[in-house]
Parts: C-alpha cells; structure tokens; sequence
C-alpha cells in the first residue's frame, strides 16, 4: 500500500545529548531519512592546549561523565606515548579493571533503564518498578557495584584522580583488592539474573541485519579495551585488518555531513560500527567462556550484523568484565602490590592512543614543546564514529519497514530502538535543575 | 557511626554548571570537610544511589538551578519543596535530573536519609571551563552555607 508517513522526533528520549529522527515518505516513495545531530561544538581540544602534561587527563577526563575513566586512561596513553614513558605490568593490570568497572557500569545502565523499557513495552523505566521492580532493583544494584568498582581503583569512578601519567598516584591496597573480589563475587546471582531477563526478551529484538564494517581495539593481550596501540576491523565476510593507532586519521576520516554539528567518519565501506557489537565480532575469540555461553544463549556469534543486538553484546561484556577482573585481581594479590613511582617522561613529543569505551574507540592524539606544555589535541570520540552507519542503518531499515506496512508510530518506535541499541553519546549535557516551587 | 555527605552536581566543563564541583573541590583542598564527606558526582546523577543507605545520616546536594532567581542566588529546600519541570529523556545515564533519581530510588525501595538541595541559579551555561564572575563574587557565601549546614 502506497502510504504517507511523516516521522519527526526531535531530541529523541533515553539516549544522551540531543539527535533527531526525521522521515518523510509521500504515497510510499521515501523522501527523506535522516538521523540528524544538532549538538554545538565542546571545544575540548582547544582546551588543552597550554596545559602541562600531567593537567591533560583531568580536562579531557571531563568530556563525558560516563566514559571519563576511558578518557582519562586514553590521555594518560596517549601522553605516555608522547612522552616516551613505559608503564609497569601492575599499571596496565590495574588500569584493565578500571575500563572494565566503566564498561559493566555503562553496559548495566545502558540494557537496564534505557533498551529494557523498549523490550518491555514501556515508556521509561519508571512503569518498570510497578511491573518488573525485581529487575529495576536487580538493575540498581548491579549499578552501584559498577561505580564502587570503579571508585576503589580510581579514587572515584566519575573523572577519576589516581590514574596519572606514568602510574597511578595512589594505589590499592591487598584488602582493597579482596574486599572488590567479594563485593563482585555477591552479585554473580545479579548478573546471572540479568541475562536470563535479557534472554527471555531476546524474541523482541529486531531481526535486522545490515552488513557493515566492524572497528576495535584489539590486541594479543585482551578483549580488546584498554591494552596495546593496534586497531581492527572485521568485513561482513570476516576479513580482517589490524592497523596501527597512529594511523588513526587514515582509517576514521572524518568529514561532515550537513544533517551534523558532529563530524562523521568512514573507513573502508561507507559507515563502520564502533561499540560492544564490533569488539564482539573483531575480538570473540578472547572472550571468557562465561561470556561466550551467554552469547551462545543469544544466538550470537561473529559475524553478526545486526545493529539491535549492540545491547546483547553489552551483556555478554558485562560477564567478560566480572570475570578477567577476578582474575586480574587473583594475579595482583599472587604478585603482591608493589609501591611504584609514577613512571616520569623521556622526551617530549606526539603521542596517540586507541582505547575501546562502552560507545566505541577513543582515540586521543597530543603534541608536546620542549617543556611538556601540549601544543595540541585531538580526541575523536565513538559516537562520532557511529553516526554515519546509523544513518546507513536508517536508509536500509525504512524500506523494510514500508514493505511491512508498519505504521507511523511502529515506525517511530524501530527507528528510536535502533538509536537506543547504539548506545550514543551525543553530547555530556548540563545537569542543571529546573524547577518549580509548589509548596 | 553514620556518614554525612555534601554532594556536588553539574559538569565542569559547562562555566557556571560546575560551581557545585568547584565548591568540593575547594572544601576538600582547604581540609574543611572534618566531618563530613565532600563528593564530586559530576553529571552522573544515578551513582547517588550509592550514598541512599543506612549508614548515611544526611545529605546536602548542591546543584545549579534555574528557579526563576536572580543569577548567583541560592536557595535551599527539600525535595518534596519542587517539581522538576526540565525536559528530560526520562532518566539517562548522565544527562541527569538528581530529582528524578531521588523518584527512582524511592520507588524501589531505597533507604532515603534527610536530603537537602542547595540551588544555585546559575547566570552563563556555556561549553568552556571557569565561572560567572556573579557566581565568582559569591563564592564564599556558598562555602559558608555549606559549612553551616553540614556543621550544625
């Protein structure tokens, strides 16, 4: 049937920052479809710019109040690199728990307030309390434990304090590290309970598949997340290719697009994805079983193309991260935490750095002068990199939609849980209040 | 013994957003939180969770507001004194609204300790560090309102 279907949803709820949906199709020929961000500009590499080496990750740390522990390990990388400093092998095992409290504290926020009202057919998380509060309170706690993980390590998990160049500038102690093992080990029931939810409502993900390029950090160290300076991508057909961090410019080229204040990135494909989806497929292999077993549970294995399931991925990294961190923590007990100076530079120069965030890969790129002051920055963020293949996500999935005769408002609804299941963060807004007085 | 808390919310990168973590910053570098805790929350609004608890006595969130107040003034009330009239998208991870997580936490059950909000109506939301000089000249006067109300 031929149809008019005009959608406009400006400032698309449950996701951060502001982005709009926008499709106009008259008597069933689709004339506009157009994922739209008209966020302003944030200045941050400007900001830098005459800041010391050691001030660089308290600023960039500021861009996101979610992802601030990854900014900060991607400018302390980053500075690291410029400045020729070699971090320790307890350094690099306590910054992978750090990322990996980040991740499971955005993943658990993420699939538990803003996707789970989607697949249980409510407007917020609020209805939930009434009709799913087991799950809201599952949800909750498994929150709190993600900033206290965080926290412990880090000073505090929101623009963290201690995690420095060349170190960390207060370290945790042994029964810090036993007290963080028994408050993760209490929630493994949580966890457990999390994906049978997510498993049981699995039927109501979209089955969507667009084929797309794949980006990750990936190493012979990890999962990709935090360790080693190489990035790579996964084709449809599982080609691979790693390439270099600081060959970032080449392999993100950004330009803009005028639906966009953001600029827009490609590689070798038109759009690729950044996020859990694509570590998932560039990096399964390094996956902790129990993580594999959920994602067998999903039906999910590499390649998988389709875009809704960004949020399945999350959960499988949810288990990944409970479980290398036992571990990470059983070998820094094994090895005893060692009292380390902070690591101090050997020149000063330019230096870059990939690290893969709950949204994607940051990548951070500073010049320092002679005397350690930056000269400049660049920070390319992950939701950036994404917005290109939403919009490719859009230009495929409205046509399905039309030849599924869905209605305005189904439509509406596939196009917003497609922005959703990316996770993006369009912008850190203020946080300001607005009230009224009523008493 | 239960733990007092003064929370400080806002983005320190968005000019007058940040007062609130400049306000901790300066009561922890000065020692004058003897005896209670200073907390920078930032924008991450649902980690309050993790202060909503038995062992909390009571808490002092400071935040900007726009109550329709002159810039620089403050203000300090109960949550029960307002209703949040932000456009929000419902509850997000940091795009956040604390009196809609104060609703969440109520709704699930959360032990909730005596909480007072100190607003600060700010004058320039801007993407850039640093503050008003409205708020700059005031800037003791909320220190003091804060030791007053966290020492009494």
């Amino acid at each position: 049937m031929k149809k008019d279907i005009n959608i406009d949803v400006h400032h698309l709820t449950r996701v951060e920052g502001h982005g709009n949906i926008v499709v106009n199709v008259k008597n069933g020929t689709i004339e506009k479809c157009e994922w739209q961000v008209p966020e302003a500009p944030r200045f941050f590499e400007a900001m830098v710019r005459g800041r010391h080496y050691t001030e660089v990750q308290r600023i960039t740390s500021r861009i996101c109040g979610i992802c601030s522990i990854g900014h900060t390990l991607a400018a302390v990388k980053a500075v690291e690199d410029a400045c020729g400093i070699q971090i320790t092998k307890q350094t690099e095992k306590l910054r992978r728990i750090i990322k990996h409290a980040e991740n499971f504290d955005s993943h658990v926020l993420h699939i538990g307030v803003l996707v789970a009202p989607d697949l249980l057919g409510a407007p917020s998380v609020f209805p939930l309390v009434e009709t799913h509060g087991e799950v809201v309170k599952i949800v909750l706690r498994l929150k709190r434990l993600g900033h206290e993980w965080g926290s412990l390590l880090a000073g505090r998990s929101t623009h963290p304090t201690t995690c420095v160049p060349g170190g960390f500038s207060k370290l945790p102690t042994k029964e810090d590290l036993i007290s963080l093992k028994e408050k993760i080990l209490a929630h493994v029931n949580d966890i457990n309970a999390l994906v049978e939810v997510v498993s049981s409502l699995a039927s109501k993900i979209p089955a969507f598949d667009r084929p797309t390029e794949y980006m990750a950090v990936s190493n012979d160290i990890e999962y990709g997340m935090y360790a080693g300076n190489t990035v790579q991508t996964i084709m449809p057909d599982g080609t691979k290719q790693m390439y270099d961090v600081h060959d970032y410019k080449s392999i993100t080229n950004e330009f803009m697009d005028p639906k966009s204040t953001s600029k827009w990135c490609k590689n070798k494909m038109d759009s690729y994805a950044a996020g859990a989806l694509a570590r998932f497929n560039n990096n399964y292999d390094q996956l902790y079983p129990q993580a594999k077993k959920i994602a067998e549970a999903l039906g999910m294995k590499p390649v998988t193309c389709n875009p809704f399931l960004n949020s399945a991925a999350q959960l499988v990294e949810c288990a990944h991260s409970v479980y290398e961190t036992l571990d990470l923590i059983d070998e820094l007990i094994a090895e005893g935490i060692k009292e380390e100076s902070v690591v101090k530079p050997t020149k000063f120069g330019q230096g870059t750095s990939a690290v893969d965030v709950p949204r994607g890969i940051l990548f951070h790129d500073y010049t320092f002068d002679n005397d350690g002051f930056c000269i400049s920055g660049n920070c390319i963020i992950p939701t950036g990199q994404n917005h290109a293949n939403i919009q490719k996500d859009f230009e495929a999935l409205v046509p399905v939609l039309l030849e599924q005769n869905k209605t305005e408002e189904e439509m509406e609804l596939a196009l917003s849980m497609l922005v959703r299941a990316y996770d993006p963060c369009i912008s850190c807004s203020t946080h300001y209040l607005k009230v009224k007085f009523v008493r | 013994m239960k733990l007092n808390y003064m929370i400080g919310i806002g983005n320190y990168s968005m000019f007058d957003d940040s007062i609130a973590l400049k306000l901790v910053e300066h009561i922890c570098e000065n020692n004058l939180d003897n005896n209670f805790q200073a907390v920078d929350l930032s924008g991450n609004s649902m980690n309050l969770l993790t202060y909503l608890n038995e062992s909390t006595g009571r808490i002092l969130l400071v935040d900007t507001a726009d109550m329709d107040m002159a810039p620089g003034e403050f203000k300090t009330f109960v949550p029960e004194d307002v209703r949040s009239e932000k456009e929000l998208s419902n509850i997000t991870s940091h795009e956040g609204d604390i009196l809609k997580v104060l609703a969440l936490a109520k709704k699930t059950g959360h032990y909730i300790p005596d909480i007072l909000i100190m607003g600060i109506q700010p004058e320039i939301i801007k993407p850039e560090f640093g503050l008003s000089e409205t708020l700059l000249k005031k800037f003791n006067s909320y220190v003091e309102k804060i030791l007053s109300i966290m020492n009494s």
